[in-house]
C-alpha cells in the first residue's frame, strides 16, 4: 500500500510530471506569442501530447459547463434536448477531420508538420477559449441583461483569438509564408467538406450493400422453406 | 348536461354538411405557449355555453347563409346575413336570444329628405354638368344586397343634430326609375355594368322591380335548403321582401350597413330611415375601373368611416361624416429583403413582370377598441415574414395610421407559431377578426384553424383555444367575433351558420382580475390573484411574472428572481438581480474588501517569503 502511495507521490514529483506541467504552462506563452510560440512548440519540443489532450478535454468541459452553469439570460440550452455525446462529438469530430484534412493537404504541399504536430498545435490554440470561457461562466451569473453583452463579446473575442492562433500555428509548423499558410488552411476546410462527403457516401453505399445482402438472404431462406 | 345537447346539435350539423376531417392538434383544447414556444396545456379560460342556429331564433330567420359580419351593442346583436341579403337583429336576454327584427329594406322618408337627397342617375356624372341628376321626391325604399358588415353607434336626436346638422349630408344616386308598367329588368343589368352608382329597387316602382328582387332571392334556396327547405325567403321568392318586426324596441341608435353589392354604406336611424350614405369615392388615386365594394368598416365617435373595401391595399379608406373620401389610413409599407432586392436587380424587365408582385398587405377586418383606436387584421402575409418574425397580422393604429400595438411577449401575436401541415390547416394563422376588451386584452379569430387567440395589453399570449371542426367550440369557417360583455363573447361561423357563445371560466376570470388589478396599479392584490391562477395552472408563465413583480416591489429580491427564472424572464430577472446584487455587496462589504486585499497582499507575501528563503539559502 505504502508502495502505491509513494509511487503516486513519486509520479507527481517526478520529472515526467514536471515536464507535463511545464508543457501545459507553455500554452500561456504560446497564446501571447503566436508565431514564436508555435514555432518552438513543435521545433523546440516545448509542447507535449499529454498537455494537448488536457487542453482539448478542458475545452470540452468548458463547453459543457457553459451550457450547464451560465446564467439563463445568456444560455438557451434545453437540457431535455441535449445529448452530451453529441455535444462532445460536435467538437471532437470536426477537430479530428480538420487535423486529418490539414495533414493530407500539407503533405502534398511540402508541409513540415506531422499529424501529431498539427493536432498539438490546434489543441494548444484552444487555450484562450478555456481561459476566457470559464471566468465568463462566473461573470454571467453576476451581471444583468444589459451587462450580459460583455459575456457575448468576450466569448466571441476568445473564438477569434483561437482561430487566429490556429492560422499562425499552421503557418509555423509547416514553415509556410503568410499566403501559403492561409491558403492551406482554407483548402483544409474544403478538404474537411470532401472528407465528410466521402464518409457519408461510403456509409450510404455500405448500408445499401448490407440491405442488398440481407434481402438476398431473406429471399433464399423464404424460398428454401 | 348542456354540453351533451350541444354535441348532439353539432352532430346534426355534421350529418347535414358531411363528416369533417377535423384533426385535433393535440389532446387539449386550451393552451398557451411557454418560453420555448411549446404548446402547454391549460385549463379552459372560456367555455362554450351555447350554440345557436338561425332557426333557433324563429321560423322567420331560418338558416343563416354565409353570414359575414356581426355587431353587438348593449344587448342587441346584429348579424349581417350576407347571402340572404338581410340583417338579423337579436336581443340577448339571460343567455338566450330573442328575435327583434329582420331587416331587408331601408327607406328614405319624406321627413329625412332634407338630409338625404335621392337623385336619379340620368347620365354619367360629368364634371360641371348638373343635368345628370334628377331629384326624386317622395319615399324610396332601398333593398340590401349582400350586406357584409354592420356597425351601430349610440345616437339620439340631439347628438345627431349636433354632429350632422339638419341640412343635407348625403346624396344618394339610384338608377333611372323605369316606367311602372314596364316589365323588364334589362335596364337594371346595364346599370350594373355602368359602374356608376348602384342598382336599386325603389318602392315607387314596386312592381317592375320584383323580377330583379326575385333574382336575388332565387339564389338563396339553392344554398340554404340543405336541411329543410322551409326557410322564409325560399317560400315566397315572388313576393317582395319586407322587414319582419317581432319586437318593438325604442333605442337611440344609428345603424350603418355595408351594402356590399350595392356599392355603398348606408347610415340610418334605428327606425331604418336613411340619413346618409357612403358611395363610390371620387379620387385621383383610384383608377377609372374601380368599383367601391365596402366589406368591413367601423364608424368612430365623430362619425368618420374607416372602410376596408375590396381590392384596396393602401390601407383603410377614411370617409368623413358626410360620406366624402378623405384619405387612406394605416397602409403597411412594402419591405423587400436584401435577397429580393438583389434578385430584382438581376432580373430582366420581362422576368420582373412575371414574378410575384410585392404589394402591401390588404387588411381584412377592422375593429374599434373602447378607447377609439383602430385594430386591423390581415391574413395575406407572406411566409418569409413569419420566418423573419416581422409578421404583424394584427395591428393597432393610432391617428397617424401607425402601428402602435405593443409586442413585448416572448412570441409576437401571430397565432400559432408553427405553420400547419395538415390537409385542411395549411400555413400560418389567418386572423379575420379581433375583439378588444376594456382591459386592452384582445382576442383574434383564426380562420384556418378555427381558433381564438387572446393576448394581453403587453402582447403576452393569455390563452388560445378552438379547433377546426364542427363540434361545439370548434369552427369550420369563423367570420366574426364580438363581445356581449367583458366576460362573454360570440363567434359567428359562416359555414355552419352558428352563433357560439363563450363564457369565461373561473380560471379566465382570475386572469382577467389579475390583469385588471395590475392595470390600475394594485400590484400586490394582483399578485394574490396570480397565486390563485397558479393553483389552476402551474404552467402559466404570466402568473409567475405577476407574482415576481409583486415580490420585487416588496423588496424580496431573491424570491422574485426565482419566480422570474422559472419562466426565463430576463428583463425582470435583471431588475430584481440588480437590487439583490446591491444588497449582497452592502451586506458583505467587509468580506468583499477582505478578499480584495487578500488578493493583492497574499501574492506579495508569497514572493517575499520565497525571496527570503532564497536569501537564507544563499547565506
Amino acid at each position: 500500500m505504502s508502495n502505491f502511495i509513494s509511487g503516486i507521490i513519486g509520479f507527481f514529483t517526478g520529472p515526467k510530471f514536471k515536464n507535463y506541467l511545464k508543457t501545459l504552462k507553455y500554452s500561456l506563452y504560446m497564446i501571447l506569442h503566436p508565431f514564436d510560440g508555435s514555432w518552438d512548440l513543435i521545433h523546440e519540443k516545448r509542447g507535449s501530447m499529454a498537455a494537448a489532450h488536457t487542453i482539448v478535454i478542458l475545452a470540452l468541459m468548458t463547453r459543457l459547463w457553459d451550457m450547464r452553469f451560465s446564467n439563463f439570460m445568456v444560455n438557451h440550452t434545453r437540457w431535455s434536448e441535449v445529448n452530451i455525446i453529441k455535444e462532445l462529438a460536435s467538437v471532437l469530430v470536426p477537430l479530428f477531420i480538420w487535423v486529418l484534412a490539414n495533414w493530407c493537404l500539407t503533405t502534398l504541399m511540402d508541409g513540415k508538420g506531422h499529424f501529431k504536430d498539427i493536432y498539438m498545435a490546434t489543441a494548444y490554440s484552444f487555450t484562450p477559449y478555456v481561459l476566457i470561457g470559464i471566468p465568463m461562466i462566473f461573470v454571467s451569473n453576476v451581471v444583468t441583461q444589459e451587462e450580459g453583452v460583455f459575456y457575448t463579446y468576450f466569448n466571441v473575442f476568445a473564438l477569434i483569438w483561437c482561430v487566429f492562433l490556429i492560422l499562425c500555428a499552421m503557418m509555423m509548423i509547416h514553415d509556410y509564408g503568410l499566403l501559403k499558410g492561409l491558403g492551406s488552411s482554407v483548402l483544409s476546410v474544403a478538404g474537411m467538406a470532401i472528407i465528410i462527403f466521402v464518409v457519408l457516401l461510403f456509409f450510404s453505399l455500405i448500408s445499401d450493400a448490407v440491405a442488398y445482402f440481407v434481402s438476398l438472404y431473406k429471399e433464399i431462406t423464404l424460398r428454401a422453406s | 348536461m348542456k354540453k351533451r345537447i350541444i354535441t348532439l346539435l353539432m352532430l346534426l350539423c355534421l350529418v347535414i354538411t358531411g363528416i369533417p376531417s377535423a384533426k385535433a392538434d393535440d389532446d387539449w383544447y386550451t393552451y398557451t405557449y411557454n418560453f420555448w414556444g411549446d404548446e402547454t396545456a391549460s385549463p379552459d379560460a372560456y367555455s362554450v355555453t351555447n350554440v345557436f342556429y338561425g332557426r333557433n331564433f324563429g321560423e322567420e330567420v331560418g338558416t343563416f347563409n354565409d353570414p359575414e359580419g356581426m355587431f353587438v351593442i348593449d344587448d342587441l346583436v346584429y348579424i349581417a346575413d350576407t347571402a340572404n341579403n338581410r340583417i338579423v337583429e337579436l336581443q340577448y336576454i339571460n343567455g338566450s336570444f330573442e328575435l327583434v327584427r329582420i331587416i331587408y329594406t331601408l327607406q328614405v322618408s319624406v321627413k329625412n329628405q332634407e338630409m338625404m337627397r335621392v337623385y336619379e342617375q340620368v347620365a354619367d356624372p360629368i364634371e360641371g354638368n348638373e343635368n345628370h341628376k334628377k331629384w326624386v321626391p317622395g319615399e324610396i325604399t332601398l333593398t340590401l344586397k349582400s350586406p357584409y358588415d354592420i356597425h351601430v353607434v349610440k345616437m339620439d336626436e340631439k347628438k345627431r343634430e349636433k354632429m350632422y346638422g339638419t341640412s343635407h349630408i348625403g346624396e344618394l344616386y339610384v338608377p333611372p326609375v323605369p316606367e311602372p308598367d314596364e316589365k323588364e329588368d334589362g335596364t337594371d343589368k346595364t346599370d350594373d355594368t355602368d359602374k356608376t352608382e348602384d342598382a336599386d329597387k325603389s318602392a315607387t316602382t314596386s312592381d317592375s322591380e320584383d323580377a330583379s328582387d326575385g333574382d336575388a332571392a332565387t339564389e338563396e334556396p339553392g344554398e340554404t335548403n340543405e336541411g329543410e327547405g322551409k326557410d322564409e325567403p325560399a317560400k315566397e321568392p315572388e313576393k317582395k321582401l319586407e322587414n319582419v318586426v317581432k319586437k318593438e324596441l325604442d333605442r337611440d341608435y344609428d345603424i350603418f350597413i355595408a351594402d356590399f353589392d350595392n356599392y355603398r354604406i348606408i347610415h340610418c336611424d334605428y327606425n331604418l330611415n336613411v340619413i346618409g350614405v357612403v358611395q363610390q369615392p371620387k379620387d385621383e388615386t383610384l383608377d377609372d375601373q374601380y368599383v367601391f365594394f365596402p366589406s368591413k368598416f367601423v364608424v368612430d365617435d365623430v362619425g368618420r368611416y374607416y372602410v376596408q373595401a375590396k381590392n384596396i391595399n393602401s390601407g383603410l379608406m377614411e370617409f368623413n361624416k358626410a360620406g366624402e373620401f378623405t384619405t387612406y389610413v394605416g397602409a403597411s409599407p412594402v419591405t423587400l429583403s436584401i435577397v429580393q432586392r438583389l434578385w430584382r436587380r438581376i432580373q430582366t424587365k420581362e422576368q420582373r413582370k412575371r414574378t410575384k408582385q410585392y404589394v402591401p398587405t390588404e387588411y381584412n377586418n377592422v375593429a374599434l377598441d373602447p378607447d377609439g383606436f383602430l385594430y386591423v387584421t390581415t391574413a395575406t402575409l407572406k411566409e418569409d415574414e413569419y420566418i423573419a418574425k416581422t409578421a404583424k397580422p394584427v395591428r393597432k393604429l393610432n391617428a397617424m395610421g401607425q402601428d402602435i400595438l405593443i409586442r413585448n411577449g416572448n412570441q409576437s401575436p401571430i397565432g400559432d407559431l408553427a405553420p400547419g401541415t395538415a390537409e385542411n390547416i395549411k400555413g400560418y394563422s389567418a386572423f379575420v377578426d379581433v375583439v378588444i376588451f376594456e382591459n386592452e386584452t384582445y382576442c383574434c379569430l383564426d380562420r384556418t384553424r378555427g381558433k381564438v387567440f387572446c393576448y394581453d395589453f403587453q402582447g403576452n399570449m393569455l390563452y388560445a383555444f378552438g379547433n377546426y371542426g364542427m363540434n361545439a367550440g370548434s369552427f369550420a369557417y369563423p367570420s366574426a367575433i364580438d363581445k356581449l360583455d367583458e366576460q362573454t363573447f360570440i363567434v359567428l361561423d359562416r359555414k355552419c351558420g352558428t352563433l357560439t357563445i363563450f363564457e369565461m371560466s373561473d380560471f379566465g376570470k382570475l386572469i382577467k382580475e389579475a390583469l385588471d388589478l395590475y392595470r390600475v396599479g394594485q400590484y400586490d392584490k394582483s399578485a394574490d390573484v396570480w397565486t390563485e391562477v397558479l393553483k389552476y395552472n402551474g404552467n402559466y408563465d404570466l402568473a409567475y411574472v405577476g407574482v415576481g413583480r409583486a415580490l420585487l416591489r416588496q423588496e424580496k429580491y431573491k424570491d422574485a428572481m426565482d419566480k422570474f427564472e422559472v419562466v426565463r424572464d430576463g428583463v425582470n430577472y435583471s431588475k430584481a438581480f440588480k437590487h439583490y446584487r446591491e444588497e449582497q455587496v452592502e451586506e458583505h462589504i467587509v468580506l468583499f474588501l477582505g478578499i480584495l486585499i487578500a488578493l493583492i497582499v497574499i501574492p506579495k507575501l508569497i514572493r517575499k517569503v520565497i525571496r527570503l528563503r532564497k536569501e537564507i539559502k544563499e547565506a
